[in-house]
Parts: C-alpha cells; sequence; structure tokens
C-alpha cells in the first residue's frame, strides 16, 4: 500500500528527470545536427522560434478550437446538474475556480480538460460519459481532469512541444540542405576521429531524433497520467470511483471520432494505441488499487 | 560588509514571506469555516422543502421524515455527523421507494431535491476537508525549524481544525 501523497511525490520526481534527460536530448541532438551538417546558429534559432510561436498559438487559443472542433456547447446546471455540481464541489476542493463547463454530444466515453491555467481552464465531458457513468464514477473522472489543471499539465506539454518541434523542424531543414543546399565547405576537417564521430552522431541523430523525442514525450505524458490519477484520489478520497469509471471507460465500445492528437493527452482515455499519450488502463487501476 | 547586507535582507525577505503565507492560510481557513457554515444553512433550509413536496406520496414512510426532521434539529445544534448520518440513511431510504414508485419519479420534484441534499452532503464534506487540510498545512508550517521561532514570535497558535465530539467519533458514518 502507497499512499497518494507518495504517489504524487514520486511521480513529480520522475517527471521532472523525464523533462530534464529531455531538454538534454532536444539540445545535443540540435547540436550535433548542426555539426554534422555544418548549419549556422540561425538555423538554430530560426526552428526554436518557429516551433515557440506555434505551440504559443496554441497555448492561447487551443481551448477555443479544440471545443469548436468538437462542436461542444456550454452545460448548464439544471440539465446536466451532476456534471456541474460535481466539478463545483471539487473545484472547492482542490482550491482552484469553477473552470467554465462544456458537453459534447456524442455515445463515446471521454472527457478532457485544457486551457493554459487554472483561471482559464475549461473541463469537457460526453454526454455518453455522463449518462453510463453515476456521481461517485464522475466525480473520478472529473477530480482526474482537475488535477491536469491544478499541475499545470498543459503548460508542461506545451513546453514539451516546443522542444519537439525545434527538433522536427531542424531535421526538415537538415534534410534539405542535404540534397539541396550542400554548397558550404566545413572548416573544421581537421578536427579528425573526434569531429568524424561527431558527424555520423549528427547524421543518426537526424533520422532518429524526432522518433526518440515522440517517445520520450509519450513517457513524460504517461507520467502525468498517474499523477493526475494519484492527485484526483487525493481529492474525492475514493479511488474505487475512478477505478470503476476506468474500467467502465475501457469497456465501452464507443469511440470519440474527433479526439485531436492535439489534445489527447488531456484525455481521460486515449482511443489511439500505437503511440499513446496515455498508460494501459489495467496499469492505471492497479496503481489506483495500491492507494485502497 | 555588503555580504552582511545581502544576509541581513534575505532573512527580512524571508521572514515577510513566511508571515504572509501563513496569514493567508488562515484566511482561507476562515473562508471554508464559513462555507461550511453556508452549506449547512442551505441543507437546513432543503429538508422542509422535500418534506413538504414528499409527504402526499409518501404518507405510509413516517420514519424517512422522523429522520430527516432529527437532521434538521442536529443541524441547528451543529452536530455535523449526526445529521449528515441521518440526511444519507433518509436518501438511501427514499431512492428505494422512488425506484419503485414510477409515478413519484416522473414528477421529478422528490429526485431534483434530492438531488440537491446529495449535493450539499457533498458540498459540505469537501468544504470540512479542505478546512482540515489547510490546518494541517498551517501546523505543519509552524512546528519546523527556524519557522516555529518565528511562529512564537507572531504567536501562531495551531489550528484546531474540526472539533469532533466524543459522540461523534463513536458514530462513524458507513458508507456503502
Amino acid at each position: 500500500m502507497i499512499s497518494f501523497y507518495e504517489q504524487i511525490q514520486r511521480n513529480k520526481i520522475r517527471s521532472s528527470l523525464i523533462v530534464s534527460i529531455f531538454i538534454v536530448f532536444v539540445i545535443s541532438a540540435a547540436y550535433l545536427i548542426s555539426y554534422a551538417l555544418n548549419l549556422s546558429n540561425g538555423f538554430l534559432f530560426f526552428a526554436f522560434v518557429f516551433a515557440l510561436i506555434s505551440s504559443f498559438v496554441s497555448y492561447y487559443y487551443g481551448d477555443q478550437i479544440v471545443l469548436t472542433l468538437n462542436q461542444a456547447i456550454p452545460a448548464n446546471r439544471k440539465k446536466y446538474f451532476n456534471f456541474y455540481t460535481v466539478t463545483e464541489n471539487l473545484s472547492l476542493a482542490n482550491q482552484t475556480p469553477m473552470p467554465k463547463i462544456y458537453v459534447i454530444e456524442s455515445e463515446a466515453m471521454n472527457a478532457f480538460a485544457t486551457g493554459r491555467d487554472p483561471e482559464h481552464a475549461v473541463v469537457c465531458a460526453t454526454t455518453g460519459l455522463l449518462k453510463k457513468l453515476n456521481r461517485t464514477q464522475l466525480e473520478g473522472v472529473i477530480a482526474h481532469e482537475l488535477s491536469h489543471v491544478k499541475n499545470y499539465d498543459i503548460r508542461l506539454m506545451m513546453i514539451v512541444s516546443i522542444l519537439i518541434g525545434t527538433i522536427s523542424i531542424l531535421t526538415n531543414m537538415a534534410t534539405r540542405s542535404m540534397f539541396f543546399g550542400g554548397n558550404r565547405r566545413r572548416n573544421n576537417d581537421d578536427n579528425g576521429e573526434l569531429g568524424v564521430l561527431l558527424s555520423i552522431l549528427g547524421i543518426i541523430m537526424m533520422i532518429f531524433a524526432p522518433l526518440i523525442a515522440k517517445l520520450i514525450q509519450m513517457a513524460i505524458s504517461r507520467r502525468r497520467e498517474f499523477l493526475a490519477d494519484a492527485s484526483a484520489v487525493k481529492l474525492t478520497r475514493q479511488p474505487s470511483g475512478l477505478i470503476q469509471a476506468l474500467e467502465i471507460i475501457s469497456k465501452d465500445p464507443n469511440i470519440l471520432k474527433s479526439a485531436s492528437p492535439a489534445t489527447a493527452s488531456l484525455y481521460i482515455n486515449n482511443p489511439s494505441s500505437l503511440f499513446s499519450t496515455h498508460p494501459p488502463i489495467i496499469d492505471r487501476i492497479k496503481a489506483l488499487k495500491e492507494m485502497i | 560588509m555588503i555580504i552582511i547586507y545581502v544576509v541581513l535582507a534575505v532573512l527580512i525577505l524571508y521572514v515577510i514571506g513566511f508571515y504572509n503565507q501563513l496569514k493567508t492560510i488562515l484566511v482561507q481557513i476562515g473562508a471554508s469555516t464559513q462555507e461550511i457554515g453556508n452549506q449547512l444553512k442551505r441543507q437546513a433550509d432543503l429538508i422542509p422543502n422535500l418534506v413538504e413536496s414528499a409527504k402526499g406520496y409518501l404518507k405510509h414512510e413516517k420514519e424517512i421524515f422522523t429522520q430527516l426532521t432529527d437532521a434538521r434539529k442536529a443541524i441547528s445544534a451543529n452536530k455535523i455527523e449526526k445529521s449528515q448520518e441521518l440526511i444519507s440513511k433518509a436518501l438511501g431510504a427514499l431512492q428505494v421507494i422512488v425506484e419503485s414508485n414510477p409515478e413519484l419519479k416522473a414528477s421529478g420534484i422528490v429526485t431534483d431535491l434530492m438531488a440537491e441534499l446529495r449535493d450539499t452532503a457533498d458540498k459540505l464534506m469537501y468544504a470540512r476537508r479542505t478546512m482540515i487540510d489547510l490546518s494541517a498545512n498551517f501546523n505543519a508550517k509552524i512546528v519546523t525549524f527556524p519557522n516555529s521561532i518565528l511562529a512564537s514570535i507572531f504567536n501562531f497558535q495551531p489550528q484546531k481544525g474540526l472539533e469532533i465530539t466524543k459522540e461523534e467519533a463513536t458514530n462513524p458514518i458507513v458508507k456503502l
């Protein structure tokens, strides 16, 4: 038996470790690629700025974009009594302002949180979820989403995507300059073996960096899911609610079609499997059962 | 000389930070205490409504009404645990009746009131827990060194959280 306090602590340490590894990885990959192809610093700078701007747009307008794409409508207290009051109550316990709440008309069972900080948070649930879960189970799901809000996971994933963006833009440009540019002569040929080794590493990085970056992103995202589960238990003190909800959701045959990869990391459950942002539900339930 | 100034400045900033942090928690504790009061009042107001609207349908279910009335009395006597226990009992019994009575279920009045009642019970639970958490947080801050010295200078007393009477402690709520 591990208390949720320990789980939260452990998850925080692990995710900051993964994030630091990630930053080191991105910096060294970027360095090696520009070394191998003798790119100027301008390329690196351009890649970074481009990734920064695109991420900021999604940071400030992402919630609106997602809600519009999914045709989400605001939920009122009368029609969605349980959803509204559960969110209200958990926000009280979470000590964050009550988020805006929306529903998506869909038989699929899913929910997600978005918005850049607790003051601009949005929690959205499908009508299928609201219909098929009882109040205690719904509390578990909403507590999980509110934990994402309080843990600033949306902000964290933005930083990660800036880094990933930098890598993918850089490798793109590097590939292009290899085929078309290639006009600059290397002026540090006399570095000898070390130079050759770094160049080879750079080429390898160019091929594998985007993949590795993606894998690390998934690792971070999964870590945050476990953290959100543990924080959810801290809020409700009832692991059984979330466990039952996850069991019901995993058995549900309906899949939310419009689940966009951009926000997949914030869904309660991610339907796509290969590069999953979410840990398997079995593992999550196992971790939750340890907290009972 | 500069080093002394820097150390002094850091110390002063630390003391100010500590003081403000604890004052903030005290304000939050006050606010959550008030929230508990609000929810208790709302609950007490809801009960007569529920009784009134359900009376016609539930002539033979005297026990439920007794439980609800007792719960209301317990609320006014500030016996929170006792009142919540009675309310959850009554809600359970009401649920069974509503399920087996289509007419009552269709009317929606009783079910709506039941939902409101359950919601206030939840809000009350969360408000109380927030207050307990805040108090625990406050107490943990004033016992560790060097904060313990500062706490005695500013006369920060440990927060009691919620005082639970002996009777409440011996009658825990059984949640199924």
